[in-house]
């Protein structure tokens, strides 16, 4: 069975500078919801972008269900949909007219269109906004109606670039909800880029995290925690009572694997029983005044915090609301 | 050709879609050209100044007015390419199996919608004020055909443009700068012979200048043999813009 995406040593560079990518290698099974986790700036859309034809890739090779990205753009474009991250659907004529412009430039041919349209718009949940202009409808009706519009074509992929950015846990829920109908009922795969840890670890069947240009982990959500192994004891701290050599001295200590240190002074240890007592003496020792104490399993963000060595969803929150806002006011 | 075609009609209808929801802009844009013709065309024509061979002054420019704001629709249609790419259509369509080829030409050629109600909003006026025009539908017919091919090459122009400015805000003040040394080194206000000689060079070169000859002939003088000229001018204008156009084309969405 071919790879739903073959990806070989992908590297993009921006104006002769700014490299997006870094030698990307990356292999995703047909049928499966495969997330790119990552920070802004990391690589995700770039990726996107090229595995659907938008962009040359400077070096590498990618390949769509076996087809060349490069040498066989227009079969690729056959088989794929693809969801911007920004809005893509004109806001100045209504909801059914956008699926029918749609359908018409995708191919659908006359006699199944309505049909076609009618199904979509019922799996969307549309169906009762279907005459409204689009400039009148919600963040998440927006993004279902995009999702209707990339599953005109019942592609055999569908690519989507931060699929609920903006998009407030209930209408999230809701359109993933939409996603994964699609992926049981026609076998379509999906490909999905964000930085939210919560919708990787909820409706991926495999993540993959790249951060600069560079894929530095991958697996399920399950494995990619239970590589940490271990137990997490995060420390609230007093940051003025850290001195500058305690994350090396506490690394050196035999029962510690890994320590990071993001506001909260976080310890990986095999077993947080034994080891908390002791670390507490060492903290004690070092003067550093401990406020709070938890002891909680490796979470995604953990196991990016370990790979990328910064927390995922630092960056972006508030330009994400922004983001959509914005996004909306232009239509 | 024939799915370049289908894509073009696909886009026009979309953009009578559009027309159908909201027509607010077609009204407020007719502002202008009809000051043209109820303002200045009266105000010129008594002074007599400028030779137009015989016909009234307000007959004569209406053809250039209503081309000039065609122009001005096609020109800020990049304005809209420029829109779509800041959000998500473009690179979506781009994604699609439909050519970019034809994705250029299907938009440019949209914008000659957009064109022609525009032309036609100002008829009435026109009739109002009583302009002769020449009393023969088919040369009527034609006449709307030409502004509407003429308007593709246009918007093809900005497309291009487009590509190379990327940012709404420098376009509009370029959108401007392109339409009215445009408009002004043309036919459309006053006959080609009593410019400076370099002007003349330039308005030679201007494809403005042929769409307003023959809509001109067609719809007020009834001097038509100029016209497989014309006719020639802008199919050459049209086929060079969408070429590099569709070149160009790239530029926008990287």
């Amino acid at each position: 069975m071919k790879l739903a995406i073959q990806v070989n040593n992908l590297v993009k560079v921006y104006d002769g500078k700014v490299k997006a990518l870094d030698g990307v290698d990356l292999n995703v099974e047909p049928g499966v919801a495969f997330a790119l986790l990552g920070p802004n700036g990391a690589g995700k859309t770039t990726l996107i972008r090229i595995l659907t034809t938008q962009l040359k890739p400077t070096a590498g090779e990618a390949y769509v269900f076996g087809l060349n990205v490069i040498k066989e753009g227009s079969k690729v474009r056959k088989l794929v949909s693809y969801v911007p991250q920004e809005m893509s659907v004109w806001t100045d004529i209504s909801g059914y007219e956008n699926l029918l412009i749609y359908a018409k430039i995708f191919g659908v041919p006359r006699l199944e269109r309505e049909k076609v349209i009618d199904e979509v718009l019922e799996s969307m949940g549309l169906d009762d906004v279907k005459n409204d202009l689009v400039k009148t409808y919600s963040g998440g009706m927006i993004r279902r109606l995009e999702i209707a519009c990339a599953m005109l074509i019942k592609p055999k992929i569908m690519f989507l670039d931060e699929p609920t950015i903006g998009l407030d846990p209930a209408a999230k829920k809701v359109v993933w909800e939409r996603l994964n109908f699609f992926k049981k009922e026609y076998g379509v795969t999906i490909f999905f880029n964000t930085h939210y840890m919560d919708e990787a670890e909820l409706y991926a069947d495999e993540i993959a995290i790249i951060n600069r240009g560079k894929i530095v982990a991958r697996g399920k959500s399950e494995e990619l925690r239970r590589s940490l192994g271990g137990e997490i004891i995060a420390f609230t701290v007093d940051k003025a009572t850290i001195k500058p050599d305690l994350i090396q001295n506490i690394r050196k200590l035999s029962f510690v694997k890994d320590v990071f240190e993001n506001g909260n002074l976080s310890v990986l240890v095999s077993d947080a029983e034994t080891a908390l007592p002791r670390l507490i003496d060492v903290l004690k020792d070092e003067k550093v005044s401990v406020e709070r104490v938890s002891i909680t399993k490796p979470t995604l963000d953990d196991v990016f915090l370990k790979y990328a060595g910064t927390r995922v969803e630092e960056k972006g929150r508030i330009s994400d609301v922004t983001h959509m806002r914005t996004m909306i006011r232009k239509g | 050709m024939i799915e370049g075609f289908k894509n073009a009609l696909v886009m026009i209808e979309l953009e009578l879609r559009r027309l159908r929801h909201d027509r607010t802009e077609i009204y407020f844009r007719a502002v202008q050209p009809i000051l043209w013709i109820v303002i200045y065309g009266p105000v010129m024509s008594s002074v007599r100044a400028i030779p137009t061979g015989g016909v009234p002054y307000t007959d004569y420019i209406t053809p250039g007015v209503m081309i000039q704001t065609t122009t001005f629709v096609s020109i800020f249609y990049g304005l809209m390419m420029v829109w779509e790419r800041d959000i998500g259509i473009l690179k979506k369509l781009l994604v699609t199996p439909a050519s970019r080829y034809s994705m250029v030409i299907g938009r440019s050629m949209a914008s000659g919608v957009r064109a022609l109600f525009q032309a036609l909003i100002i008829l009435p006026i026109a009739f109002a004020i009583e302009v002769h025009f020449v009393p023969n539908q088919v040369y009527f017919i034609l006449a709307f055909i030409i502004i509407f091919l003429s308007s593709g090459g246009f918007a093809a122009i900005s497309a291009i443009v487009a590509s190379f400015l990327k940012t709404r805000e420098r376009f509009m003040g370029l959108g401007q700068a392109i339409i009215m040394p445009l408009f002004f080194a043309s036919n459309a206000l006053y006959p080609i012979q009593i410019m400076p000689p370099i002007l003349r060079e330039f308005a030679t070169f201007n494809s403005l200048s042929y769409v307003v000859d023959a809509v001109r002939g067609l719809l007020i003088t009834g001097y038509i043999q100029n016209l497989p000229l014309d006719l020639a001018a802008i199919a050459i204008f049209d086929t060079v813009m969408f070429t590099i156009a569709s070149i160009s084309f790239r530029r926008i969405i990287e």
